[in-house]
Order: C-alpha cells, then sequence, then structure tokens
C-alpha cells in the first residue's frame, strides 16, 4: 500500500535546473528501475523522493499522502547507499538497531528486530563485528539490514551494488529481488547498469538529461524502445544505430537493428569483412566493417567458426528493424 | 655512505645533546642540590642528594601553596579544554558541512582570533563588567575563547574526511541534527579530538600572560604564576626554585611521552597545505 | 516552506558568543579606549595623545623597535635552523627519533620554567654557559645584564625554546616532497648542495610560510619569556610591546595600555597581511 507519486517535480542547484519536471507513478510493491547515463540526474531524482534533498517546485505523494515538506523520517522511507555509509563506531547489531534507538524503542523490541532481520540476511554471527571487519558482500547486507529493520512503506537504493565485483554483483541481484517478493514493499532502484535494470525490474525509467525519456517494462523497452537514446541504452551489446545516408535510404532519421537480429546467411543483401571476432562460449560477438553501413556488431551462436578478416553476408530479422523520427 | 652518516650522527647527537640536553640536566642536578650548593650555579654533582627533602619542602612551601595551583591549574584547563573540544567541534562541523557567506564570516573571525593579540585591559574592564574577574569559571571561559580558533580549524579539516553519506543515513533513521552530531560525527573524531585535548591541554597549563592578567589574588594562583613568584622568594633557595621548575616541566613530559604522535599531528596540521 | 537543515546555524552560537563576548568585544573596544585618558578614576576622550605619547617617549618608541627586532631575529633564526635541522634529521641518521624528539620536547615546556633556568644559566658570573666559555680562555658577556645584548639573548632562548617547532612543520613538509624531485636532479647531475637549494628548498614553500608566519606572530605577541627573564630591562633595553603593555597598566595607565595593544594589532596586520600575500603569490609562481 505505498504508491509513489511525482508531480512535475523540478530542482535547481543554484541557477542550474537539473531536474525538468517529472511526472510519474510507482505502484504499490512495484520494484522500479531508475536508469541513465551519468550524471542524468538520477541520485538527485531518488533523494528528492527521500527528502534528503529538497525539490525546487513540484509534488511528492507516498500513499496519497502530501510528504514534500516532511523530514526523511516521517515518510516512511528506507535508503541503501552506494558507500554503504555503515557507522565505523558501532557493531553490526548496533547499526541495523541505530534508528529504532533513536526512537527510543525499549531494549527488548530492539533486539528482537536486529535478530529477526539478521535471521533474514544471514548475518547472525557478524552482529559484534565493526563494519570494517566485513567483506563488501557482508557490508551491503548490513545496508540493507538496516533499511529492512524499520519495516518502511518503501526501500529506496543508490547504485547499491557497484561496489562489488562482478560475481557477487550477480549473486546480490537475486537475493534482492527475493527479497523483494519476499517483503512485497515499493522499491526504487537506482543504476546506470543496463543488466541490473533489466533482470530486476518491474517497471524501467529511463532518464536523460534531467528527463523522462520513457517508461516501461524491461520487454516493453527491448521490444519498442520510443527513441534511439533508450534503444542504445536498453540491450547488450547495443543495439547498432545508423544515421545519414543509411538511414536516409531506409526513411528514416535513424535506423537500428540489434546485433541478435541479424543473420549470417550466404543470400543476405549485406557484406562486409570481419574485423574482430569475441568468443562469449555461449554466443560470438563479431564486430564486422560492413559496406554502405560502416561498423557494426552480429550476435551468433557459440559455435561459429568465424575468423578475422573472412568475407560475410549478412540480413536483417524481419519485424526486428527499428525505424525512428521517420518522415 | 653508511660510515659517514654514522659520524654526522654522532656529531648531531652530541651538538643537540650538549645544545637541548644539558639545561634539563642542569634544572635535574640543582633540584637535588643543597641550597649552598646550588647557589653555586654549577653542574658539579650534588654534595648531598637531596631530591625529596626539596621536593616536600616545596610542596610544603608558602602553606601548601603548590597544591593550591596544581589544583587551580587543572581545574582551569579541564574545563576550558572540554568547552573547546564541544563547541569547536561543532563549528568546525557547520562550517565543513555548509556552504554559505556565513561560512567566509566565521572563517574570519577565526583567522582573526589566530593571529589578534587579546587587548587585555578592555577585556579586565568587560569581565569586571559581567562580574567574571578574578575567577576561575571568567579564566575557563576566556582559555575557551583564545583556544576556539585553533580547535576550529583542527575539528573542521578533519571532519572534511568523514563521508556525508554517514550524516544523511543517520538523518534517514531518524536522528535531528543534535543526534547525528553527538551520535555520529563526535565518536569519529576521536583522533582529532585527542590531539586537540593534548595540544590544548599543554597551551593553557603552561599560560602564563593570561592568568597573570585576569586572575589575581592568592587563592587563584596556578601553577606558571606561583613559580614566578618563588623566583624572588627562593633568591637564596635556588635548589627550590628548580625543584619548582621540575615539577612544571614533568606533566608535560609526561603527556609527551605517551601522545608524541597526536601532538606531532596536532602542531604540523595544515603545514604541508599552507 | 523550507524544511529544517540538519546542519542548523545555532550550532555556532556557544562558540560565537564566547568568542564574541570575551574576545571581539574587547578588540573592537580597544580601538576607542585606546583614544582616552583611562586609570582607575575617570575616562577621558583624548584623541590621538596616547599614540603620540608612543612614539614620542623613547621607553615606549624602544618597545615598538625592540617588538620588530624580536620578531624578525627569532623568525629568521627559527626558519634557518629548523630546515637545517629538518635536513639532518630526515637524512636517516642514528637516533634519529630521539634527536626529534629532544629538539622538540622544549616546545612543550612552561616557557616560565626556560626563562628561569636560562636567566641563572645566563647569570655574568656564576653563570654556567659563562663558566663554559671561560674554560675555553672566553671571556662571556654579561647576556642579560649589558643592554645591547639582553634582547637578543633572550631572542637566542625563544629559538632554542621553539626551534623544534620549526623543525616539526619542516620534516612534514620534507615527507611531502616527492622522491622523484631529487632522482630527476641527480639525472640532470645536480650536486648535494644543488639539490638542496634548487629542489629542497623551493618545493617546501608551504612550510617556509607556516613557520615563518607562526614565528612573526608568536615573536611580536610574546609576553612570558621576556618577563621571566629581564623584565624587559636593563632600562627599557629589552622592552617590547607586550611587556610596555602590561606595565602601563600595572601603573594604572589604562588608556596608554590599550593604545600599546592597538599599536601591536596595527603592527601584526602591517606585517603579517602583505606577507600572507606574498608568500602565496610566490607559491602560485612556482
Ligand atoms: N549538490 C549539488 N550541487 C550542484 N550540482 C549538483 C549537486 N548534486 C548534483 N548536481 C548536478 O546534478 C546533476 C545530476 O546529478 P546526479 O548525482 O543526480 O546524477 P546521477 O544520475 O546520479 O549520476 P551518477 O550515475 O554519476 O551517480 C549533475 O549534473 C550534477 O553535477
Ligand atoms: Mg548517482
Amino acid at each position: 500500500m505505498a504508491r509513489v507519486e511525482l508531480h512535475d517535480i523540478r530542482k535547481s542547484f543554484g541557477k542550474v535546473e537539473v531536474i525538468h519536471g517529472i511526472d510519474l507513478t510507482i505502484e504499490d510493491g512495484e520494484f522500479c528501475v531508475f536508469v541513465g547515463p551519468s550524471g542524468c540526474g538520477k541520485s538527485t531524482l531518488l533523494r528528492i523522493i527521500s527528502g534528503l534533498e529538497e525539490q525546487t517546485s513540484g509534488r511528492i505523494e507516498i500513499d496519497g499522502r502530501d510528504v514534500g515538506n516532511l523530514e526523511p523520517v516521517e515518510r516512511d522511507i528506507a535508503m541503501v547507499f552506494q558507500s554503504y555509509a555503515l557507522y565505523p563506531h558501532l557493531t553490526v547489531g548496533e547499526n541495523i538497531g541505530f534508528g529504532l534507538s533513536l526512537a527510543r524503542k525499549p531494549k527488548a523490541e530492539i533486539a528482537e528486530a536486529v535478530n529477526r532481520v539478521a535471521e533474514t540476511l544471514q548475518l547472525g554471527h557478524l552482529l559484534d563485528r565493526r563494519p570494517k571487519e566485513l567483506s563488501g558482500g557482508q557490508r551491503q547486507r548490513v545496508a540493507i539490514g538496516r533499511a529492512i529493520v524499520r519495516d518502511p512503506k518503501v526501500f529506496l537504493f543508490d547504485e547499491p551494488l557497484s561496489n562489488l565485483d562482478a560475481a557477487l554483483r550477480s549473486q546480490m541481484r537475486i537475493e534482492l529481488t527475493d527479497l523483494h517478493a519476499q517483503l512485497g514493499s515499493t522499491m526504487i532502484y537506482v543504476t546506470h547498469d543496463q543488466v541490473e535494470a533489466m533482470t530486476m525490474a518491474d517497471k524501467i525509467v529511463v532518464l536523460k538529461d534531467g528527463a523522462i525519456e520513457q517508461v516501461g517494462t524491461p520487454m516493453e523497452l527491448y521490444d519498442k524502445p520510443a527513441t534511439p537514446f533508450v534503444a542504445g541504452f536498453i540491450g547488450s551489446p547495443k543495439m547498432n544505430l545508423f544515421d545519414g545516408d543509411v538511414a536516409a535510404q531506409k526513411g528514416c532519421e535513424v535506423y537500428g537493428i540489434r546485433p541478435e537480429h541479424i543473420r549470417l546467411t550466404d543470400d543476405g543483401d549485406w557484406h562486409g569483412r570481419v574485423r574482430l571476432v569475441e568468443r562469449l562460449g555461449a554466443d560470438t560477438i563479431v564486430h564486422a566493417e560492413m559496406e554502405t553501413f560502416g561498423p557494426m556488431i552480429i550476435r551468433t551462436d557459440g559455435q561459429s567458426e568465424l575468423r578475422e578478416g573472412r568475407e560475410i553476408r549478412a540480413a536483417p530479422m524481419p519485424e526486428r528493424e527499428f525505424r525512428f523520427g521517420k518522415s | 655512505m653508511k660510515r659517514r652518516q654514522y659520524v654526522i650522527g654522532i656529531t648531531a647527537l652530541a651538538a643537540t645533546f650538549v645544545i637541548f640536553v644539558l639545561p634539563f640536566i642542569f634544572i635535574l642536578l640543582n633540584a637535588s642540590k643543597t641550597s649552598q650548593d646550588s647557589a653555586a650555579l654549577d653542574f658539579s654533582l650534588p654534595d648531598r642528594w637531596v631530591f625529596f627533602e626539596n621536593l616536600i619542602a616545596v610542596v610544603q612551601a608558602r602553606d601548601y601553596i603548590l597544591l593550591l595551583a596544581y589544583w587551580n591549574s587543572t581545574l582551569i584547563t579541564v574545563c576550558s579544554v572540554a568547552l573547546m573540544v564541544i563547541f569547536g567541534a561543532m563549528v568546525g562541523y557547520i562550517l565543513q558541512r555548509r556552504h554559505s557567506a556565513w561560512n567566509k564570516v566565521i572563517f574570519g573571525f577565526v583567522l582573526a582570533g589566530l593571529m589578534i593579540p587579546p587587548a587585555v585591559v578592555p577585556t579586565i574592564w568587560l569581565l569586571q563588567q559581567i562580574g567574571l574577574f578574578k575567577t576561575i569559571h571568567g579564566m575557563i571561559l576566556i582559555q575557551c575563547a583564545y583556544g576556539l580558533s585553533f580547535s576550529v580549524l583542527l575539528f573542521r579539516q578533519f571532519i572534511g574526511t568523514i563521508p556525508r553519506d554517514l550524516d544523511e543515513a543517520a538523518r534517514i533513521d531518524g536522528a535531528s541534527p543534535l543526534q547525528i552530531f553527538f551520535r555520529v560525527i563526535l565518536p569519529l573524531l576521536k583522533p582529532v579530538t585527542v590531539t586537540v585535548i593534548v595540544v590544548q591541554s599543554i597551551t593553557v597549563f603552561n599560560d602564563f600572560t593570561h592568568p597573570l592578567y585576569y586572575l589575581p589574588g592568592r587563592e587563584n594562583v596556578t601553577v606558571q604564576l606561583t613559580l614566578y613568584n618563588f623566583q624572588s622568594q627562593f633568591v637564596s633557595q635556588m635548589n627550590l626554585l628548580f625543584m619548582n621548575i621540575l615539577l612544571v616541566t614533568i606533566p608535560p613530559l609526561i603527556v609527551f611521552l605517551f601522545f608524541n604522535r597526536q601532538i606531532v599531528a596536532g602542531m604540523t596540521a595544515g603545514a604541508v597545505k599552507g | 516552506m523550507r524544511r529544517k537543515t540538519p546542519y542548523p546555524y545555532w550550532f555556532v552560537a556557544p562558540a560565537a558568543i564566547i568568542f564574541t563576548v570575551l574576545f571581539t568585544i574587547p578588540t573592537v573596544t580597544s580601538l576607542y579606549f585606546a583614544l582616552t585618558r583611562w586609570d582607575l578614576f575617570s575616562q577621558t576622550f583624548i584623541g590621538f595623545d596616547n599614540f603620540v605619547q608612543f612614539f614620542r617617549e623613547p621607553g615606549l618608541t624602544r618597545g615598538l623597535i625592540n617588538t620588530v627586532i624580536f620578531a624578525g631575529l627569532t623568525s629568521g633564526l627559527k626558519t634557518v635552523l629548523g630546515l637545517l635541522l629538518a635536513v639532518l634529521l630526515t637524512a636517516g641518521i642514528f637516533a634519529q627519533g630521539f634527536l626529534r624528539a629532544v629538539v622538540f620536547f622544549p616546545v612543550l615546556v612552561s616557557t616560565i620554567g626556560v626563562g628561569l633556568t636560562f636567566t641563572e644559566l645566563m647569570h655574568p658570573t656564576d653563570g654556567a654557559i659563562n663558566m663554559g666559555l671561560s674554560f675555553f680562555g672566553i671571556d662571556g658577556p654579561g647576556w642579560l645584564t649589558n643592554p645591547d645584548l639582553a634582547l637578543i639573548s633572550v631572542a637566542l632562548v625563544d629559538v632554542w625554546r621553539g626551534v623544534g617547532l620549526a623543525t616539526l612543520i619542516y620534516i612534514a613538509g620534507l615527507a611531502s616532497i616527492s622522491p622523484e624531485y631529487y632522482e630527476a636532479a641527480r639525472m640532470d647531475g645536480a650536486t648535494r648542495l644543488q639539490q638542496y637549494w634548487r629542489v629542497t628548498v623551493p618545493l617546501v614553500r608551504p612550510a617556509t610560510t607556516t613557520v615563518i608566519l607562526l614565528s612573526l606572530i608568536g615573536g611580536m605577541r610574546l609576553f612570558d619569556l621576556i618577563w621571566a627573564m629581564t623584565r624587559g630591562g636593563p632600562g627599557f633595553s629589552s622592552d617590547v610591546l607586550a611587556s610596555v603593555i602590561y606595565k602601563q597598566y600595572q601603573a594604572g595607565f589604562y588608556g596608554l595600555s590599550t593604545a600599546g595593544n592597538v599599536i601591536l594589532f596595527i603592527l601584526i596586520g602591517v606585517l603579517v597581511m602583505p606577507l600572507v600575500y606574498w608568500l602565496n603569490r610566490r607559491e602560485v609562481d612556482l
């Protein structure tokens, strides 16, 4: 029961406006991910929702209640920081229970709540350690524990996984998804990693230069990107995008085709030469230099025998071509 | 190369020893002599070691005034340094965390406090107006005022190394501004707090000038004032004078042995940056 | 309708009240009191008479000149000796840590204690220094009794007491110089001495700035050491502004004493401000 609504949110630092009027509704229980390139205003928007930063204008509602002028603690939210922001002088248990002890809850109640959370996150054996005696993943869990213990309506995450190594990151992704399923709370998650966005989100909000570019489910964004920017941002390897003459020939301003939607076939109309082959095991990524198009990335199966310098022919899969800004 | 360094080392050790250590040996020797013996003011070993007799004589002198002086000095030092730490850290915190035109104003006052010597007679006049002249608590507040600038600068510099995320996490956890400061920031300032405490304690304890002006009166004597007054009383008893000097030298020596690192950190703070 | 900031300005209030009442107000009002004839009984506005008197009466003028001499001398010696000692004490010599401690310790010792000890050591006939000199056949001077020498003797003791701090600051400054500079200089064929002049001295400039400023301000404000050693004597020969201020206060000339105070901080302003500016500019040029 925590729907977050933003109405025409604007934010200026001094004279510079960095958020240009955002309207957005995040439904109760939704896992919503903000993505976008560095500096596009993701963190700023999240901090406005949290109350750490004050919007210059606009309304924020949580559950229909206008929270725009409330302190963070009055908004019933919790936040997990990129740096974890664990209190270095407190033990894990004290870190998790800090908010409750500020609220002057009885000791027994705090201990019980801390233990319950520690159980959920498998932190039981670490409660007496200090943050600097923990691994990155464990710190991450403590930071999440500190958020869970207050049982907030909305969880806010600002790039929580970016300090972890690849293996740990994919494990934590699954844990967070599980956690979301288990708690059923509304979660807003900031990242600039599109893999995180695709795998975890119910709803993705793509931001660019302080404005929303597109909102939708991961597959909507993948299948029907509204702009070349979204098309290039979602999906890996990136969609091949062409403007100028190529696009003009296709009757549009920008023409796009995803690497996985190009078939290598001897009767293809496109020809060119392989420049580089990246073998990922299951897939092979081919970097080719094509006639008329120029550089193009093509994804093919792992068994491919292609080598550098080979002549190739290719064709787009029908229905998978994108034409943006067409006349 | 090794050999040359060794030679330079020995020479420097000898020169430093003569210049910096001999005066202390002189104090120690003369503090152990009888009064006739010490009148010669030389480096000879005492004819008779009367160290403890001298110690007792100095402590008993003038109705145990030295004990009173130690009590007063300790009281002034402890209280004024405690105020400097808390209030100085609060200013340093605001100065570091907020950015507005006021910061420049505050900073200007801090620098003025470091450079401008206090205007003594107007201060005495003012202390009289508010009834703090010749009082220990007046002296405590004065020492606090004079030491604040240095504390603020050290704290401000250190708070710059504490990530703002911690303040924000505490804010999300529902901490009020005072709670953020006292429960999150202040505990993390421990290293620099130790430095401030040590350096300022030594400064306040060794201060002679300000108690001389603001704290006259026999019942208010401080350690440095007693030492100075002993000079005229002990003209014929150099041994007791040196015993007194020795007693005044020992507290900083102990502090130095334990807190060498913090003292060095405090004294050189900002030196490299300029 | 702004929300509360987590960094409210009232945090500054306790410190601001103490500082304003006990430091700022006296400093500001001193500008007025300096223009009055003010004693135990009365207070009359007399314009700049106190300042005129300061520049007329030789005893007072002497204090002004001595302050500049004392501050210049001690600050120069502390800068030069401090750098030399710092270079010596970072060369990796034997007993380095112990030597650093020995040089630094006097900084922490009671100035009065140091002053009284050296007064006895500098006694013209019985003092250990002159006895030591006579051992080498030198007839030591009356360190503190000779009017031409008293101020310089006190200055030397102040250097003894304060050079440890300069050394410490220089050691910190030297530690921040990257060894690559020396390697580069050696590649270019610089001798040991050239390395010091061309690399060390320019690159420790921030430390030099600090040392000069600290010792200059400290030197101009110094009172306790002079009071413990000579009380400004013989005559007025070693009086400095700080001791003049105290003497006039004791004599009940509060207005004159305050004028001395104002002259002292004008002097500090006049000497230190341009120096800060100049030293900072030189740094940028580097
Ligand atoms: N406190 C501030 N003062 C002035 N400008 C700011 C402030 N905070 C952010 N900005 C500006 O606002 C814009 C958005 O910043 P924000 O931190 O929200 O970006 P982001 O999308 O989170 O980027 P990243 O992925 O690098 O974290 C940037 O151009 C930034 O320079
Ligand atoms: Mg960000």
